[in-house]
């Protein structure tokens, strides 16, 4: 009866405990705390099944009692003459219950922690742990593993003592659950303590529990389909896990151990006094242990480049003194914490473009206007000058405005941390919003081919001045160092137009300097053409006049000869001319007296002899 | 025992931990906390450091991030002359009176916002169609309103906020992204096309127009020079021709002499090129053929 009083005790507990446990972490919001919950939920079947049992067991030894008693009465035997089902129906029913029940259940508990395994598993991996509440979720967490941990030690203990094999697998399922909840604290700690993923990584290796649970069982129930069964030998309870049972209560591995070392070195290794002195004062070190990383807490170490603020109960310590590198004493936590930021690193932002990591110019070759520079580029607005005739497209009036790429690095520097910190929830996303209302205010207002050439460095400075100023004024504790303009362009869709622009102005120069050479050539050709006429001129006019000398010297000579005799000098200058100029002329002299005949002269210039006009050899 | 002891110690300092822990709760200097007992609200704390409450579930505290939080609307606006733009507003806005704040939202930051992305909305809709697109565009000082249209849209969205007693402070607005619609990006990126295009065939044109300049122009120079060379050589062959009439004088003295010369130098002329004479009998020397006596010699 008590046994079933502690059964019930057990089953309780882990009731209570699961539904505060889950209660408490949907309050809180933890990964692990939701998982934990699964082994709640696997304590408390196996702990409703154990209570069950226990009452067919109960049944069982009242029903034997029962029987002994009227056997020794001396009753009437044919009242027992049946069999055993009919004379002890409550054996029956536990031992149907053992042979039908129980391996239905093991196998239902199987399906229940490899189908929870993998779901939580998939939960968890895909879930993102952000925890609130977090000190009200660790003391009522302490509170439900330290009732835990009393009462299942409680139940081991008796189940030990009194060995009772139905109280081990509840008595199991709540220690583990006690620790499982301790390292939930933990993970809830080291939450509190800024490392948020541990919450993540905790709740992942209670699925990997889970999962580790499933293939115990299952090999639990291959096992037990071999096992040999003895008659008097009381058997192990076939859903209670030796894993369960070994996380739940460590100190069994450790006397595991001591055995095996007591085996491995022939002699009682158990029995030393360093051995000895670990097993009695094992809790006090992990206490000590415990202090010690308390009291760790009192050191702050600051890295170059970094500085930190001090809080005490969330108070700025010493009216907000900034930490600088070095090493430094503070009270333990959670009384004072640190706040750490890297405030020597230059930072950077951008304007115009999302930056991805596979964003890099390296190994790019060069920059083009023609390719996008980065994968999220985005458009901004500039103004324009330019006649706006143009404007009709497709017959809509689109905009007087023209659209750019900008991709402008912005670098900074948290000058005070102070400001940083406790002025604006976001300080880094509003100068981010800051540095881009900047530029979009500057390019509203900005002519397009301005911002592209001569107003460039102009409007990087411009713009730097603008940042800074508006930061200042928003407190955010930071110097802009650098703004860099060298990413604008035309966006990508109409960048080779523009390009184009820059091919007509060579063109145009080009047919100018080709203009200019016609013009070089025909000038120089002309003045040696003139030239060349003038003296041409030149020297027909001294022909003229050396011929004119020449003949005029001549006919004074010739005067006397004709004197002489004018038809004779006439004759033989006329014959002397006619043989000597008309030595190579073709002469036909035609004989004939009789004028009436007609004389046909072919006066036809003959081709050239060719290959027919050769005379043939003779034969 | 004293095993015992040292167990119950640690377990009671444990729970006493714990237990703490379920009685205090810290403020930082970032945060603004609302104690409520029973889910009524009874205290608000601003001011950093550690103080006691009742556990849970009696009193609870609800904490929120006092510092200036801020959030962008994006959304597709129209102008008062129907120009659509693609509109990105940030807001600045932090918690000015918690027990306003924590009725009306829940001691939720988050719903708050999502509250006040609905005023950021119908502000910046509302402001943006009362002003034409050359007053968030353009080169002319005169004509841009970027800053006022922030400021009326900050007001709205301040009167609000107070009208409706959100305990929120509207701190800072700002425009951060102007762009226009994916079809409207389109048609602009035709249009800078088109300025392009007529920007290049301007260029070209230009040039071809002021080569043709220059080469007319160096035609025309060259022109000239050749027909001043022309006129100068005509002028001294003029000249030469003068001079060589003065040496003509000495023909007077026998111009029968003179005409046969000039015949005779004809002839010779006439006679350089390959020619073909015909001639007849009569023709001197020819006309000896027909001397009788020249034939009986023969």
């Amino acid at each position: 009866m008590e046994r079933k009083r502690n059964g019930v005790i057990n089953l309780l507990v882990l009731l209570a405990a699961g539904v505060c446990t889950f209660a408490v972490a949907r309050y809180a919001n933890s990964l692990s705390a939701h998982v934990a919950v699964a082994f709640f939920a696997l304590g408390l079947l196996a702990a409703v099944v154990n209570w069950f049992q226990m009452g067919l067991e109960e049944r069982e030894r009242l029903e034997k009692l029962e029987f002994d008693e009227l056997t020794r009465a001396g009753g009437s035997a044919t009242l027992f003459e049946g069999g055993d089902s009919e004379t002890l129906p409550a054996r029956r029913s536990r031992e149907q219950f053992e042979k039908v029940f129980v391996p239905g259940f093991s196998v239902l508990l199987l399906i229940l922690q490899g189908v929870g395994a993998w779901w939580l598993w998939e939960w968890v991996r895909t879930g993102v742990s952000n925890v609130h509440n977090t000190m009200i979720a660790i003391s009522l967490f302490g509170i439900f593993a330290l009732v835990l941990f009393l009462v299942g030690k409680y139940a081991t203990n008796l189940a030990r003592l009194q060995k009772e094999r139905l109280l081990r697998p509840s008595a199991g399922y709540l220690l583990l659950c006690a620790y499982v909840l301790a390292a939930v604290i933990g993970a809830l700690v080291a939450w509190e303590a800024g490392v948020a993923s541990i919450d993540k990584y905790v709740a992942l290796a209670f699925c990997a529990l889970l999962g580790l649970l499933a293939v115990e069982n299952l090999l639990t129930l291959l096992l037990e389909i071999y096992r040999p069964r003895v008659k008097a030998k009381v058997d192990r309870v076939l859903y209670e896990s030796r894993l369960v049972g070994l996380l739940g209560q460590p100190e069994g591995l450790v006397t595991t151990m001591a055995h095996a070392l007591d085996y491995q070195f022939g002699f009682k290794v158990s029995d030393t006094g360093f051995y000895r002195f670990l097993e009695k004062y094992f809790a006090r070190l992990m206490v000590a242990q415990l202090a010690i990383l308390a009291l760790s807490t009192c050191f702050v170490f600051i890295s170059a480049g970094e500085e930190a603020l001090v809080e005490r109960f969330g108070k700025p310590v010493a009216n907000g003194k900034v930490l600088g590198p070095g090493f430094h004493v503070k009270l333990p936590w959670p009384i004072d914490r640190v706040y750490r930021e890297r405030t020597q690193e230059i930072r950077q932002f951008n304007i115009g473009y999302t930056h991805d990591e596979k964003d890099t110019h390296d190994n790019k070759g060069p920059v083009l206007w023609t390719v996008e520079h980065y994968k999220n580029e985005f458009n901004l607005l500039v103004a324009s000058r330019e006649n706006m005739d143009t404007n009709l497209v497709a017959g809509k009036k689109s905009p007087p405005v023209s659209l750019l790429s900008v991709s402008i690095p912005v670098q900074y520097q948290i000058t005070n941390l102070h400001a940083w910190t406790y002025t604006h929830g976001d300080p880094a996303k509003l100068l981010e919003q800051i540095g881009t209302r900047e530029t979009v205010r500057h390019l509203v207002s900005a002519d397009f081919q301005e911002v592209m050439s001569s107003r460039r460095f102009d409007a990087g400075e411009e713009l730097r001045q603008r940042i800074q100023e508006e930061a200042n004024r928003q407190n955010l504790g930071v110097k802009i160092l650098f703004l860099g303009l060298q990413d604008i362009h035309p966006p990508v869709g109409v960048a080779a137009a523009y390009e184009s622009v820059a091919g007509a102005r060579q063109t145009y120069q080009a047919k100018l300097l080709a203009a200019q050479a016609h013009k070089v050539k025909t000038n120089a050709l002309a003045v040696a053409e003139a030239q060349r006429r003038r003296r041409v001129a030149e020297g027909d006019r001294q022909r003229v006049q050396a011929v004119a000398i020449a003949r005029a010297g001549n006919f004074t000579n010739q005067i006397p000869a004709y004197k002489a005799s004018p038809a004779v000098y006439q004759m033989r200058g006329y014959l002397g001319t006619l043989a000597r100029e008309g030595r190579n002329a073709r002469k036909i002299v035609v004989t004939a007296t009789n004028a009436q005949d007609v004389f046909m002269l072919n006066l036809e210039e003959k081709l050239g002899s060719g290959l027919l006009n050769q005379p043939l050899p003779p034969n | 025992m004293k095993y015992n002891s040292v167990t119950i110690a640690i377990g009671a300092l444990l729970l006493l931990i714990f237990a703490t822990l379920l009685f205090m709760f810290q403020v930082r200097t970032t945060e603004v906390a609302v104690v409520t007992t029973f889910g009524r609200p009874t205290r608000t704390i601003s001011a950093a450091g550690a103080y006691m409450k009742w556990p849970w579930p009696i009193q609870k505290v609800h904490k929120v991030d006092q510092r200036v939080h801020n959030f962008e609307s994006f959304e597709q606006v129209l102008t008062s002359d129907g120009f659509n733009l693609l509109l990105s507003v940030y807001v600045g806005w932090n918690i000015s009176d918690p027990k306003l704040f924590f009725p009306r939202f829940g001691g939720s930051e988050s719903r708050a916002q999502t509250s006040l992305e609905g005023l950021l909305r119908d502000a910046y809709t509302g402001v943006v169609g009362r002003h034409p697109f050359v007053h968030f565009v353009s080169t002319d000082e005169k004509q841009l309103q970027f800053t006022n249209i922030e400021n009326e849209m900050l007001q709205r969205i301040k009167s609000h906020a107070e009208t409706n007693n959100y305990g929120i402070q509207i701190k800072f607005l700002g425009i951060k992204k102007i762009q226009l619609p994916e079809s409207v990006t389109k048609l602009v990126f035709e249009r800078m096309q088109s300025e392009r295009k007529v920007l290049v065939s301007r260029i070209e044109s230009e040039g071809e127009s002021e080569a043709a300049s220059i080469r007319s122009a160096a035609d025309l120079e060259s022109q000239k020079l050749l027909a001043e060379a022309e006129a100068a050589a005509t002028g001294i062959r003029g000249l030469g021709d003068l001079e060589a009439a003065k040496s003509y004088e000495v023909f007077k003295q026998e111009p029968a002499l003179a005409n046969f010369l000039l015949q005779l130098a004809g002839l010779e002329n006439f006679l350089k090129d390959r020619a073909t004479l015909v001639l007849d009998l009569d023709t001197a020397p020819l006309n000896l053929l027909k001397d009788p006596s020249i034939r009986m010699q023969k």
